[in-house]
């Protein structure tokens, strides 16, 4: 039904698309457009088409996780709205397989093309919820700042909560990583592209159900949520009945697994399997398939050959190896804490500080760490529970409904201070979620707390006429769904020196502003606070604000300086999980 | 009215129509990532003018206004070398286009029910290619197929659902 000049213009059209299209062919598709009216209606149709499919596929990156994790989070905007570029998708077409067969040419570029396809959507969410957000929250907070309770209002416009990925990293083990900027932390989801590791371990669960154990050097193209090409290094993969099908592709073979257990090793083309338990299949280059079952080994040579091998199981380290390799790393880390903990709380500069260690679950009485012992600093836990901290040996305190808390009273005057915690954020169901608020917000106290947008916000109040009463800091969103259940350090400088706030997460900072004169408050004090929520005596007739926090704390520390940038950064080295 | 409730309802159409904003951009400059940056640079001014727009009024006329105006200025700014489309045949497509992206959200339930059909070599296919921005010949090295197979492959199935889309959409 195309006339040959539609032929020759699609022809056109796609190779422009497709970037080869020379200049002599794009002054003839130019000249198309401009001089037949069938050409100008197919462009408008295929790039419609192209449009479509565009937003099929953000949305198909962006929901495909939520669903396939489980991990969604359940605040209470989260399932309105269904607005921004329509980010949700049927199952069917949210599975993206990523068929990235040559590493060399197209893996780097798609893969960072991904994260910047990623970050556009986010930054147009940024842009349209948070900007719009901000502006409101700016306008309300005013009120709201000045003791009036800040109700938890849904957002209109919020679209569902999404996360990206095909596979978790759930455990790491002494690792150095080949790229700096493909490093991952223990909870990161992992896109489809490469894990390098130069040594160290990794324990990467696909979102099928399958867990890979990956020992350095070693570099791991993760290509789907089924399937990775393993590049050199060797892994020992676990699948469950449930994750049958997972495929490892070494060399030119292709492991295909009927639930099982099996080693992987590649070096100078060479690769080797090894089955622990169950079967495989083995897919050859040659097309030929073979299924190799538990006890056996073979090994694929650079000339194609294969033959079988020796077993050898404890060349690769498996799932309860490296348990006990986590094990000994967990008990260093939690004995490094400890020792700078010990000296921390020598510190002169310390105004009060919570290490939320050892204490048994039926006390009440949040005992204060500062040395030399001072009493009156104990704070007081309502509601909050004591849970599982950083590490098993340690506990931290958990806030979950309206009314947990814990309350101190911290009498003095200072200038300058500093808060920092570790907290494991669950969601952000409030407008304002507390870090510490002191009770009535008079004039020189502090106020750190975290908005719903995922923004550290920090303000001194100065009293005075309405809108004026304090000046806020508040940092760039840090918080997402996805670094839910992670411990995170927060920090947050208010010095005096400089007039300058510092907002800082995970020993880097996020952002730091100064703070205009008129607005600047040289004497800041405390009194009575809570930390994880709001009380707000102030207004007995008033509701009290619900402002707590969901999430878990794990030591938290209030110091009467700004401490420097690489201070803030030793907090986070030493206290890591 | 407030203006905290104009606000509200500014950011919803604003919201509301990304999708939209998108198909029109898009079309106009074929390359996701440029598109991308011309929306949000809509975005900007769009909220910039958000005191022009009153409540009650069209937004999308007004919305698909500002971005014909960003995409002429990044034509302009990005010349013949990284656009496809000069000044005037923007100006030429645009009002067809613009009619075109009303459609957009039965266009996109139409392509899904014709994508649902398709096996699944196709759809890796044209995921690869539209979702991923794969360049032809890397489809080709990791299907293990010729690039012009693909290529052929390809503009088929763009065609074969192209014209099912529009099947579709006649029928409802």
């Amino acid at each position: 039904m195309a006339s040959p000049e539609i032929d020759e213009f699609e022809r056109l059209l796609f190779d422009w698309e497709d970037g080869t299209l020379d200049t002599t062919g794009t002054a003839r598709l130019r000249d198309l457009l401009r001089i037949s009216p069938e050409a100008r209606n197919v462009y408008i149709q295929r790039q419609m088409f192209g449009a479509i499919l565009k937003l099929e596929g953000e949305a198909g990156i962006a929901s495909s996780n939520s669903e396939h994790s489980g991990r969604e989070v359940g605040t209470d905007h989260a399932r309105q709205g269904d607005t921004l570029l329509s980010l949700r998708v049927p199952n069917d077409v949210a599975d993206v397989s990523m068929m990235l067969h040559d590493p060399k040419d197209s893996r780097e570029v798609v893969h960072r093309r991904y994260r910047s396809l990623l970050f556009v959507v986010a930054a147009s969410i940024l842009l349209c919820v948070v900007l719009g957000r901000w502006l409101l929250v700016e306008s309300r907070l005013q009120s709201a700042e000045q003791g009036q309770p800040a109700a938890s209002e849904a957002w209109p416009g919020k679209q569902e909560a999404t996360s990206a990925g095909i596979a978790l990293v759930t455990r790491l083990v002494d690792v150095t990583w080949q790229d700096a900027e493909y490093e991952f932390t223990v909870g990161d989801a992992l896109s489809a592209g490469v894990v390098g590791l130069d040594s160290g371990v990794a324990q990467i669960e696909f979102f099928c159900g399958a867990t890979v154990i990956l020992e350095g050097p070693a570099k791991l193209v993760l290509e789907s949520s089924t399937v990775a090409r393993l590049q050199s290094g060797r892994l020992r993969a676990q699948v469950p009945p449930a994750a049958r099908g997972f495929q490892i592709h070494a060399d030119e073979l292709r492991v295909v697994d009927l639930g099982t257990e099996f080693g992987v090793a590649v070096s100078d083309g060479e690769a080797d399997l090894q089955v622990f338990d169950g079967e495989v299949e083995l897919h050859q280059p040659n097309g030929e398939q073979r299924l190799v079952s538990a006890g056996n080994a073979i090994t694929h040579a650079a000339g194609g050959v294969v033959e079988a091998a020796e077993l050898t199981p404890d060349e690769f380290l498996g799932l309860e190896a490296l348990d006990d390799r986590v094990r000994n790393q967990k008990e260093d880390r939690y004995q490094r804490w400890l020792r700078h903990s010990m000296e921390l709380r020598k510190d002169p500069r310390i105004i009060t500080y919570y290490s939320m260690e050892q204490d048994r679950d039926w006390k009440r009485k949040l005992a204060s760490s500062v040395v030399p012992e001072n009493r009156d600093l104990d704070g007081a836990i309502v509601g909050a529970k004591r849970v599982v901290g950083r590490w098993p040996q340690k506990s931290a305190i958990e806030f979950k409904r309206p009314g947990d808390r814990i309350r101190v009273n911290i009498p003095g005057q200072f200038g300058s201070l500093t808060f920092a915690c570790w907290v494991k954020i669950d969601s952000l169901d409030r407008w304002f979620n507390s870090l510490f608020l002191t009770d009535s917000y008079q004039r020189g106290e502090p106020h750190w707390q975290i908005l719903d947008t995922g923004q550290l916000f920090f303000s001194v109040r100065r009293g005075g006429g309405p809108g004026k009463g304090h000046h806020k800091v508040l940092s760039p969103p840090f918080w997402d769904a996805s670094l839910s259940g992670r411990w995170l350090h927060l920090a947050t400088t208010y010095d005096v020196e400089t007039k300058i706030t510092r907002h800082f997460l995970n020993g880097e900072k996020l952002c730091e502003e100064p703070i205009p004169d008129k607005l600047f408050v040289q004497q800041t004090c405390v009194g009575k606070a809570t930390i994880g929520n709001w009380s707000s005596p102030t207004r007995p007739e008033a509701d009290f604000a619900i402002r707590n926090l969901n999430g878990s704390m794990d030591e938290f520390m209030l110091f009467r300086d700004a401490l420097k940038p690489n201070e803030i950064r030793e907090l986070f080295i030493q206290g890591r999980p | 009215m407030s203006d905290t409730h104009q606000t509200e309802i500014f950011v919803q159409q604003l919201t509301e129509c990304q999708g939209r904003l998108f198909g029109y951009i898009y079309s106009m400059l074929g390359e996701h990532s440029r598109a991308m940056d011309v929306v949000q640079e809509t975005n900007l001014v769009l909220w910039r003018k958000k005191d022009e727009f009153r409540a009650g009024a069209a937004f999308m006329p007004w919305a698909l206004a500002v971005a014909r105006y960003q995409v002429l200025a990044h034509v302009r700014d990005q010349g013949r070398d990284k656009c496809l489309l000069d000044s005037e045949l923007v100006l030429a497509l645009s009002e067809e286009v613009e009619q075109q992206v009303d459609q957009l959200e039965i266009m996109r339930l139409a392509l899904r029910k014709c994508m649902s059909d398709l096996p699944r070599e196709k759809m890796d296919m044209l995921q690869l290619r539209y979702y991923r921005a794969m360049p032809i010949a890397g489809i080709a090295k990791s299907m293990g197929r010729k690039v012009e197979a693909v290529k052929v492959a390809l503009l088929r199935l763009r065609r074969g659902l192209a014209d099912c889309m529009h099947r579709r959409m006649l029928e409802s």
